[in-house]
This record gives structure tokens, sequence and C-alpha cells, in this order.
């Protein structure tokens, strides 16, 4: 009775029924021997077996078999073709499933009826499945044409609910990265909790890889959040082995499943966890370091080799962990606080690396510290140390350079606290030593600054600044150096011809301290400030015209038109609708296309209370941070903040690039006057005799939880 | 698609898999880097042929090329790996975005047949659809979202959620 309506079904249900009219003629016209009007039951199965035998055999899907095994097709091709577009072929396992709530509530519905409606029920079913794809589609147009609204709506809304594709899942795993590299970490995260196939993409380490280099040791573009170095030699040395497994090959390997198998023997996995984390640090402090920025081309030591190989058993996500962890710390500013007391007078310089601090102090002695155990290693002193105040040190894995108000530079072995040397030659006190590479070189209060190449033995002096010289920053690649002057400049000096290549000019007080930013350290245009023409900024043609003989001061009243003196307020000059040169980087020195350019941007801290970003090639000044009270005397950074200690007894951290400060420290009480930077630290000491170290790290020295 | 198009402009002919020929602009059908190495290798005499897009049904060939058509004129993307995992950026433009507004079914397919013809742009812009899709909801909803089982048992769905805690702390 397929077109004879029952009297005791509802309107709807009859009316959607009666107009199955349309396909079952569709059918019927394809049996020749049926050609009445209206079918009886007993035509209707005449009409429906030969239609389902003609189809059934060609289209039979081996995945609905009644134990709802997948019996792999062998020949299904082309006749499969027929009725599944090409994902829905049923050799992929690309099929719906049946909901099964909804077919339970169907099957009670049916249930209901009579035997004859249910076997005419049944029929529009069994026809509609064996139908080849095209006369699915015919099939659902008669019965959409056939519906009214609330029926539409009922398909709308059912529709809805049952196109969900699960992507990850179908596509190819390639794609499932692409899809899942999108992603930040918490929604990550949440998509390893969804299932099984879900927690093995989204925790592999294709994905997490890219996470770290999106988000180590530098600022995701995307979502501006930056973690902490780590190897950053490791980022390089897997991204092949990565992208390969990217593309879905490998995908048989290792991965960190559910219960993660080691790349290696276990005995090594074992024994690289413990100590990795402790060398891991020195590596990552070794590169951080501000002090250490310009070596770091210089040192790439043997050890490291093998260190990279221990931590590579690390599944990627939790290198990612680790370093969000602390990332977050540093957010919130949660740290442990240490003290380290001992220097009987101010402390005026210091540098760490590792668990290994070096301070010097008014006290006129250098301490070695133990920052983990707060002890006091070694005090470098005697008959033969400085008789002045120390103002300045670096140190390296064996020797330890320091300058002291007593006009000497002193070379210490700091493992045993043995003077190794004592050079002379400025005639009054040294602010300020860097070494790197042969060179070694110290800036005095006599106002020049003083090199010795140890290779070559030859010693000779930068005259040029008018005052002081309180910081020096060597950059041997580029045979350049930066220097920072108590005459308001900071100057870019070619070691070569010991002529200024640069002149910074911002500051409208003494500038204490110039610091070369990393080379992976970028800035975004879009991020900057209105451009301010630094008109009074030495240009590639000034330089070429102009050579500094004797004063840069002279130089700046005398040589350049429109020079703006020191009393004309800078930040109050306006931009005449002059484009700002791009940030693009230029060889400085085109006549020698083997020799690199300096570091491209550069920090300078002031007594006028600001800290400078600068851009090196065009000389321009990209940003001016504002926030500190007093004189800056103490800068270090890395590529992703910056801190800063002032006279006003605070430490801030910024971002460099947007200016924000994002921390300010107090606790010191007395001016600060050096700080020292590291992925998990900030270490500060202060005319108050104290040091004190502030630990990002997530749980205890290593920051590292099993 | 048909052939009104002014007949300076090359066209080509493509066939679907369910066997519908569609004529576009070669400029158009050539942002897929499938069918430009195609035409490349092709004797120039042969481009009038169709040619077959055995992957690709006529639904979706169709809205392959009308995403093709409206970014015809982009600059073809270099496949610069490093600069495109630095600006891993979900943003999509408003054409896009509308563009996409289709089904899972469509956006599903739309992906795959941006993969199998090569056409980076609208791979990157569909991967994108799907991952706003997953950004932001909990792992519930994501299944949801996607009509996925949870295969897991309540004590692997606890372990698991203690395991990712660490991301929530904000």
């Amino acid at each position: 009775m397929l077109l004879c309506p029952t009297s005791e079904e509802d309107e709807s249900f009859e009316s959607g029924r009666r107009r199955l009219r349309g396909p079952a003629v569709v059918v019927d016209c394809e049996d020749d021997n049926d050609k009445n009007e209206e079918i009886p039951i007993a035509s209707s199965s005449k009409t429906v077996t030969p239609y389902l035998s003609e189809h059934i055999p060609k289209t039979y899907n081996p995945m609905s078999g009644p134990d709802g095994q997948v019996i792999p097709s062998t020949e299904d091709a082309p006749s499969a073709n027929t009725k599944y577009c090409n994902r829905h072929r049923p050799d992929r396992k690309c099929r719906r499933q049946a909901n099964e709530p909804s077919m339970e509530q169907l099957q009670s519905e049916l249930n209901t009826l009579s035997q004859t409606d249910q076997q005419s029920i049944s029929h529009v079913w069994s026809i509609f499945s064996a139908a080849p794809a095209k006369q699915r589609n015919l099939i659902l147009q008669g019965i959409l044409s056939a519906c009214c609204f609330p029926q539409l709506s009922f398909i709308s809304a059912s529709v809805r609910d049952l196109i969900n594709i699960d992507f990850l899942t179908l596509l190819p795993p390639e794609l499932g990265f692409k899809i899942l590299c999108y992603l930040d970490t918490t929604s990550l995260c949440k998509a390893a909790q969804v299932s099984r196939r879900w927690r093995q993409l989204a925790d592999d380490d294709v994905v997490w890889h890219k996470m770290c280099e999106q988000h180590i040791d530098r600022k995701c573009i995307k979502c501006g959040w930056g973690l902490p170095l780590l190897e950053r030699k490791r980022l390089r040395l897997e991204k092949r082995q990565i992208q390969l497994r990217a593309t879905g090959r490998g995908m048989n390997e290792w991965s960190p499943n559910i219960t993660p198998l080691p790349e290696s023997p276990p005995s090594s996995r074992e024994a690289s966890t413990e100590p990795v984390f402790g060398r891991k640090r020195s590596l990552e402090e070794e590169e951080i370091s501000p002090e250490s920025v310009a070596k770091r081309l210089r040192i790439t030591p043997l050890s490291n080799e093998s260190q990279q190989r221990a931590v590579t058993k690390q599944p990627w996500k939790d290198v990612y962990k680790a370093r969000f962890k602390v990332g977050i710390n540093w957010k919130h500013g949660r740290c442990n606080i240490k003290t380290l007391k001992g220097h009987t007078n101010g402390v005026t310089c210091l540098q760490f690396r590792a668990n290994i601090l070096a301070s010097g102090s008014y006290d006129t002695t250098i301490k070695i510290w133990n920052m983990e155990s707060k002890e006091e290693i070694r005090t470098l002193k005697g008959n033969d140390g400085h008789t002045l105040g120390v103002r300045c040190l670096q140190f390296d894995d064996k020797q330890l350079v320091s300058g002291s108000l007593d006009g000497t530079v002193k070379i210490w072995d700091w493992t045993t606290g043995q003077l190794i040397k004592t050079l002379t030659g400025p005639t009054q006190g040294v602010l300020s030593v860097h070494f790197d590479g042969p060179y070694l070189c110290a800036g005095s209060m006599d106002n020049h600054i003083y090199i010795w190449n140890t290779q070559t033995k030859r010693a000779y002096r930068i005259v040029g600044h008018t005052d002081f010289v309180n910081s020096v920053k060597l950059d041997v690649a580029s045979r350049t150096l930066f220097s920072a002057s108590d005459d308001n400049t900071a100057v870019l000096w070619d070691l070569d011809t010991q002529k200024p290549i640069r002149i910074f000019r911002q500051h409208t007080g003494p500038v204490q301290q110039v610091l070369p930013l990393p080379h992976e350290f970028e800035v975004d245009e879009s991020d900057l400030p209105e451009y301010v023409p630094d008109v009074d900024t030495d240009t590639d043609s000034e330089h070429e015209h102009h050579h500094h003989h004797d004063s840069i001061h002279e130089h700046d009243h005398q040589d350049v038109p429109n020079a703006h003196t020191h009393e004309s307020h800078p930040r109050t000059r306006k931009a005449h609708a002059t484009p700002p040169p791009p940030l693009s980087n230029p060889s400085l020195f085109p006549d020698d296309s083997d020799r690199p350019n300096p570091p491209q941007y550069i920090l300078t801290a002031a007594l006028d209370a600001t800290i400078c970003l600068w851009h090196v090639p065009t000389g321009r000044c990209l940003r001016i941070f504002f926030g500190h009270l007093e004189g800056v005397w103490a800068l270090a950074a890395d590529t992703l903040r910056v801190v800063s200690g002032a006279e006003d007894r605070m430490v801030k951290v910024w971002d460099p690039r947007t200016g924000h400060c994002e921390k300010t420290y107090t606790g010191h009480e007395g001016p600060v006057t050096c700080v020292g930077l590291s992925g998990e630290r900030v270490v500060s000491g202060s005319e108050d005799t104290d040091i004190r170290v502030l630990e990002f790290a997530d749980e205890g020295p290593g920051g590292e939880v099993a | 698609m048909a052939s009104a198009s002014a007949p300076a402009v090359p066209q080509i002919t493509l066939t679907s898999s369910d066997g519908i020929d569609i004529s576009v602009d070669r400029s158009v059908a050539q942002r897929s880097v499938l069918i430009k190495n195609l035409l490349e290798d092709l004797p120039t005499e042969s481009t009038n042929e169709p040619i077959p897009i055995p992957n690709v049904n006529e639904a979706v060939l169709k809205k392959v090329m009308e995403w093709c058509e409206h970014h015809k004129n982009d600059p073809t993307t270099t496949n610069d790996d490093d600069s495109d995992s630095r600006k891993k950026s979900t943003d999509i433009e408003e054409w896009d975005q509308r563009y996409m507004s289709v089904d899972q079914e469509m956006l599903f397919e739309i992906i795959l047949a941006a993969n199998y013809l090569d056409i980076k742009a609208l791979l990157d812009v569909g991967c994108k659809t799907v991952a706003n899709m997953i950004k932001g909801k909990s792992p519930e909803e994501i299944r949801k979202t996607f009509n996925i089982q949870n295969d897991f048992t309540p004590e692997e769905e606890d372990q698991i959620r203690r395991e990712n805690e660490w991301a929530e702390d904000r």
C-alpha cells in the first residue's frame, strides 16, 4: 500500500508518504512490465525486488555487513563508484556512523505501525539505499519538493547536526598537522583530549616542534607570546626530520602516543634526563647572556654536540611545556627571590653563567658565587688585587677580566683566584671592559677607549669621546666597537680605522650603557611609534664626507648643518612628511664584501632616565622607553625582554618591541648599578651592597619537572 | 563557467570525476599547480582537449574554480616554509570567509581538492577555517562540532586532562 495512506497516521507523515509518488514512479519506469497507475502491494514488491536485485549486488557494501565487520573489498573500484563519490567508497573509512540513540527511537516508532506500513516504509528505505548516487539525488529531489515547510525545517535542523566530519581523522595526516599547526597552545592541549586519534596527532612532534620554533626565544608574530630560549640548535638539527614526518612519511615510527617509546635504548634516555637540564641551562645562558652575545659565533664547544644528542629524546611537547611554564612565571612576575650578601660596599658590576655569578664592588674585591646555594665560592683580591673600587668585569670558562677606578685592567683565573696579568694604560679609572676573540677593550674616565689585541700583541686607543667612556662592546665579526659616554652619545667605531661609523644622539644625559641585541632580534615596523627623523645622526654620505678627527662634539657643532645641540630637546622634533628610511640592513662596508655588518639593533641607557632602541644601519632611534624616575645605570637584554636598573632603586622588565614596561621590581635600598638576565633569571646589584636574584624557573633550580 | 567569456582569453576544459565538462580561463585554472604543470607538459595543440580531474566532482570543482577566479590576480605565493611558519595567523580575509561559509562536507572536499590540485593558498584558507572551528573550544565542544566519539576510558580522560592542564595556566 505504498501510495494508499492509512487513516491512523498523522497528517504530515501521510502527505510525505503520498508524495513519494515522484521517486516511486521513477523506479516504476525502470520496470517495463508494470504500468499501473496505482500500485497494489503485491506489485510493489514486484517493483522493488527487481530494483534491489539490479543495484544491490553492484553496490554491496561490505562495511554494512550484519556484524559490522569490515570486509576488505578487492574489486570495488569501478562498481563502488556508481554509488559512492570517491570519498564514500566503502573501502575508505569515510562512512558516517549511524547514531545509536536516534536509530533506537526510529525503531520504536516504526514498531507502532502496522505490518503493512512497516513494509511500505522499509521499501522506501531499501530502494533509496540500493540506488546509485545519481538516482539517490533524484529521489531526494522528489522528496524535498514534496516536503512542506515544517518538514524542510526538520530536514534542515537534522542535516546541520549530521554533516559533522572528523576532519583530523579523515584527512591525510599531513593535512591534519597543517590544521593543528594553526592552533594556539591551549587549543592544542584541548584537541589532545578529544579522542585517541586526535591525541596522537595533537601531541605529535611535528606540531610541537613548530610551536617551539614559533615561541621559544622569539615573540610569536601571531600571539606576541615568547618563551625563554632552549637549544636553538636542536630545533635546527631536527627540522629536516620533522619536515619529513610532517609530510606523513615516517608516521609509523615513534611518536609520543599514549605509550611513548624512546627513540633510543632506555638506558641512554634515563641517563640523559637528570643532567640534561643543568647542561641545557648552561648552554642557554651561554647564548643568552648579553655579555656573550657577540661571542655567539665563536663559542660552539664540542661538548654542545653531545648535549644536543642527549636532549633529543624528550618529546617536543614536553620541551615546550617546560618553557611555557617559565614563560607564565615571567608573565605573572612569579619568582623566587634570593639575596646574596657579602660585599662591604656598593656592588658595581656582575655577570652570571649557569650557576656561577661574578660581582665587583667598590670594596675593591670581586666575588664568585654559587647562585644555587647562595654561597660565596671565592673572593678575588689580595696584595696584587685592585686598590680602588672595581667598576666592571667579564668572565668566561676560565678567565675573568676586571676594570677598576685604580686605572688598571686585571685578568684572573677565577677558578683558582689567581691573578694572571695586569694591563695598564688608562690614566684614570676604568669604567668598562669587554673581551671577545683576540680583542680586549676598556673604556676609561680619561675619555679614551683602550684596545689590546692578544694575537698581534698590539695595543692602541680610540680617541673621540669628550667625557667618561661608561660602556664598551666589541663585535669581532664586523671589527667594530660600540661605546657609550658621559658626553651624551653612543658611537659605533670601526676598529680598523678607529673612526666613528655612526654616532647615536638622542639622550639628554650621560649614556651609561650600550648593548647590541642578538642577531635574531627583529622589529616589526608596524609596532613602532610615529617616525621622528634624526637629523643629526650621521648618515652614510655624511660619514664619507666628514671624518672625525678630534672630538665628537666638535663635529657636532661644526660639521653637520642643522646640528641639534643638546639644548634643543630631541623629542620635540617633528617629522616633516619625510618617510622613515626602511629598516633594511645594507652593508656598512660596501668595499669589503666579506665583512659582516655589526648587530642591527642596539639599546642605550642614560642618566636622562630613558632607554633608547636604535636601528644601527640607519642610525634611527626607533623607540624610547620611559618609566624610570631617575638615571638608568644598568641594562641587559635577550630577544624577548629588556631589563634595566636605575638610580630610582627599581628593576624594570620591558618588551623591546612594544616598549611596554611589563614588570617593575623593587627591593633594593640603593641605586641599582648592574643587572643580568637569562631565560630564567634576573640578577641585580646595588649600592646597598646586596645582589638580588629573581628565579623564574618553575620548580626548583632546574626549572623542570619530570 | 560557460563559453560566454571573451574569445581573447584562452579557455581550457576540465572534466570532473562525475564526467561533467567545465570550461574555465586558462589563467584561472593555472592557480592549480597541478593543472599548470600539466598544461606546461602538454604539447600546445592538445591543450584544447578536456583535462580529467578524476578526484574532484562537479560541485566541488566549480566551487574551487570560483576561488581561483577571485584570486586569479594574487601574487603567487612563495613556498618559503619558514616565513609561513612565522606568520601562522589564522586571520582570513573577508571574501574567503564568506567563501568558506559552507557545510563541513563541502569544506572537507575543498581541502581535499586544494591539496590534490596543489592550490596552496586555498589549502591554507581551508585548514585555517577548520583550525578556527577548533579554537577556544573544550574537548566536548570539539567532539560535538565534528561528531567524534570519545573513545577514552574515564580514567584515561582524567589522566590526559591533568597532563594538559599546564596550558591553561594563564
